[in-house]
């Protein structure tokens, strides 16, 4: 009993650094957000909402966060469309290609965004498609940067399913291959699923490289907006941040959610 | 016979290993058929090429007149229940049962009515409207077993449906099976690795090794006549002995076989102080032995002998009669020439 008790002091403690560790830079960025005059001082003298005022009042800003987020929700709604039908007929189907899957899906994480920015523009600056500097040209290597996640979400939600026994059953029962994947399997990964569009989104919202070369001069996303103002003053830079944070926050909350109701439904 | 299920000459290779080398059955309507084997005989194999999950490579499938071959698995009125029960987890065991029904399109009333006879003939009505993740592994399986025969199919495929089950259950959801299958009279294909499964059962046994049925017959020609060295050690603990070893038990044999087979029980068990003289008589032989080991097996005490250089197992009645026979001990055998199977060449 003591012994447990010593473990369970042992791993507190160790997560609880885990969490100071994580959290510190993020508490003295919110702090930094609300700070007025701060010099000498262990904690500001004064505390204000000027930053957040003047950011909330730029345009500009909410002009980006809404490109991010028009731009992030297509691609994830792109991917889920082509990625759920593609990985469930590999899944079932084709087992056989899944090695040659996986050694795809990693690629985006072994070109570097600069390679890949620089290879995408020059590709896409003349010929035939001529889309660089455009949104579309970003959604494209967005779906690209979200391949691992969606492919490994949604293949790992199939197989803990046991997605090809439900089909096989669903199919001696009557059902043809759309009906039943519509009616036993789809429904039972949806709490998958929904993991991984979170971090898909929470990727796509973080990511610079891709966003600030290809369309960083023609279209303000947040990282871009974020970017352009660090220089002007580290309070606004600070509460940009900030309001970046509760903004992803929120939106995870959300899909969270959402995944726990239909979570709960499917286990019933 | 005529038969209701036929198997032509059925074969399925995947890449360059051939499971299925030619499997030839007739199954008759309202008759349990047992396909009994190792792993890897290619019977799990037999029964998805019949439901239509694995594509023949050749022979044909006809059930009830009508050639299987070329239909999707939908169309072939065939019902199946798998190891893993693969019960749907977003839906209840009602809805479940009911599904099969819903892809017909029947009326919600009628599937209803239909879900609620199903689970009374399993014994689950007070489970409809739970799901698959509370119920027991053997709550489950029949719940697949009556989602299976909701859509009243011609034929029942049961894949290994108790392996995933304990001891207990296992041995009673048997019996419930075979009760339901006599009741139904639905004609069904039981695949299984288990032999007292498979003698308790069916009303016919096939034994397959290697992709090919090496033996049919009721349980009990299954059971006291196995034909084959593969048939015999499958069986349970029959006493395979080369022809040699044969001859030194017997002194004498009969026939010219390679391979002679004993069963455990039909050796008799003498201890030293007992007479032997009523074990004596024509075609029955006294031997000496000795003990190697002794194991309980409950209604049974199972006993390793050797005897003039042979090893053999011996089942004897736990009827405390021979309590002091113990490790390391002297006891006489009677044997019964008339007991003693001569083995066919495997292949043969």
């Amino acid at each position: 009993m003591t012994e447990r008790n010593q473990a369970g002091w042992g791993h507190r403690t160790l997560q609880s650094l885990l969490l100071l560790y994580l959290l510190l830079p993020l508490a003295a960025t919110a702090v930094y957000a609300f700070a007025g005059d701060w010099q000498d001082t262990v904690l500001p003298k004064q505390w204000t909402l000027e930053w957040f005022e003047s950011l909330f009042q730029d345009t500009r800003f909410l002009e980006a966060l809404w490109n991010s987020l028009y731009l992030c929700s297509i691609s994830v709604a792109l991917s889920l469309a082509v990625m759920i039908p593609a990985v469930f007929v590999l899944t079932v189907y084709a087992p056989r290609l899944e090695s040659l899957m996986k050694g795809i899906v990693v690629l985006p994480y072994a070109v570097p965004g600069v390679v890949a920015a620089v290879g995408l523009i020059r590709t896409y600056s003349g010929g035939p498609i001529d889309i660089a500097g455009t949104a579309y040209l970003l959604v494209g290597a967005y779906f690209v940067a979200i391949l691992p996640y969606m492919y490994q979400g949604i293949r790992n939600s199939l197989l803990t399913v046991s997605a090809p026994e439900l089909m096989q059953a669903a199919g001696l029962l009557g059902a043809g291959p759309v009906r039943a994947f519509l009616t036993v399997v789809l429904p039972n990964i949806v709490p998958g699923i929904l993991v991984s569009t979170l971090l898909s989104f929470s990727v796509l919202f973080g990511e610079f490289v891709l966003t600030n070369m290809l369309v960083g001069a023609h279209l303000q996303t947040v990282q871009v907006y974020l970017s352009r103002r660090m220089g002007e003053s580290g309070h606004l830079a600070s509460a940009i941040a900030i309001s970046y944070f509760a903004f992803i926050l929120i939106l995870s909350m959300v899909l969270m959610k959402l995944g726990q109701t239909k979570g709960r439904r499917v286990r019933g | 016979m005529n038969s209701y299920l036929e198997l032509q000459s059925v074969r399925k290779r995947f890449g360059n290993a051939a499971v299925l080398n030619g499997v030839h059955l007739d199954v008759a309507e309202g008759e349990l058929v047992t396909l009994l084997g190792p792993s890897g005989c290619g019977k799990s194999t037999l029964l998805r090429c019949i439901a239509g999950l694995a594509v023949l490579d050749g022979g044909r499938i006809v059930l009830q007149g009508r050639d299987l071959g070329g239909l999707a698995p939908r169309e072939r009125q065939v019902g199946m229940v798998f190891q893993s029960f693969a019960l749907f987890p977003n839906l209840t065991a009602g809805e479940n049962v009911e599904y099969g029904l819903r892809m017909r399109g029947e009326s919600k009333r009628g599937r209803r009515r239909r879900a609620e006879e199903l689970l009374a003939l399993v014994d689950l009505e007070d489970k409809r409207d739970v799901y698959p993740h509370h119920l027991s592994g053997g709550q489950q399986q029949r719940i697949a077993l009556a989602r299976s025969l909701a859509v009243q199919p011609k034929l029942l495929l049961l894949d290994e449906p108790l392996s995933a089950l304990d001891a207990q259950i296992r041995k009673n959801l048997r019996s419930e099976i075979r009760s339901i299958q006599q009741r139904l009279n639905m004609t069904t294909l039981f695949v299984t690795h288990d032999q007292e499964e498979a003698l308790t059962m069916s009303d016919r046994v096939c034994i397959m090794n290697k992709g090919v049925i090496v033996q049919e017959g009721t349980p009990e020609q299954i059971y006291m006549t196995p034909r084959t060295e593969f048939a015999a050690r499958f069986m349970g603990s029959y006493n395979v002995m080369t022809r040699p070893e044969a001859l030194r038990l017997f002194g004498s044999l009969e026939g010219s076989s390679d391979s002679y087979a004993l069963r455990p029980e039909s050796v008799k068990l003498i201890g030293m102080e007992e007479d032997p003289s009523g074990h004596a008589g024509r075609g029955k032989r006294i031997v000496d032995g000795t003990v190697d080991s002794v194991s309980v097996l409950g209604t049974i005490v199972r006993y390793s002998i050797e005897a003039a250089g042979v090893k053999l197992t011996i089942d004897a009645l736990n009827d405390g009669r021979l309590i002091g026979i113990g490790e390391r001990r002297n006891v006489r055998l009677a044997l019964d020439c008339s007991q003693l199977l001569q083995l066919e060449k495997e292949g043969a």
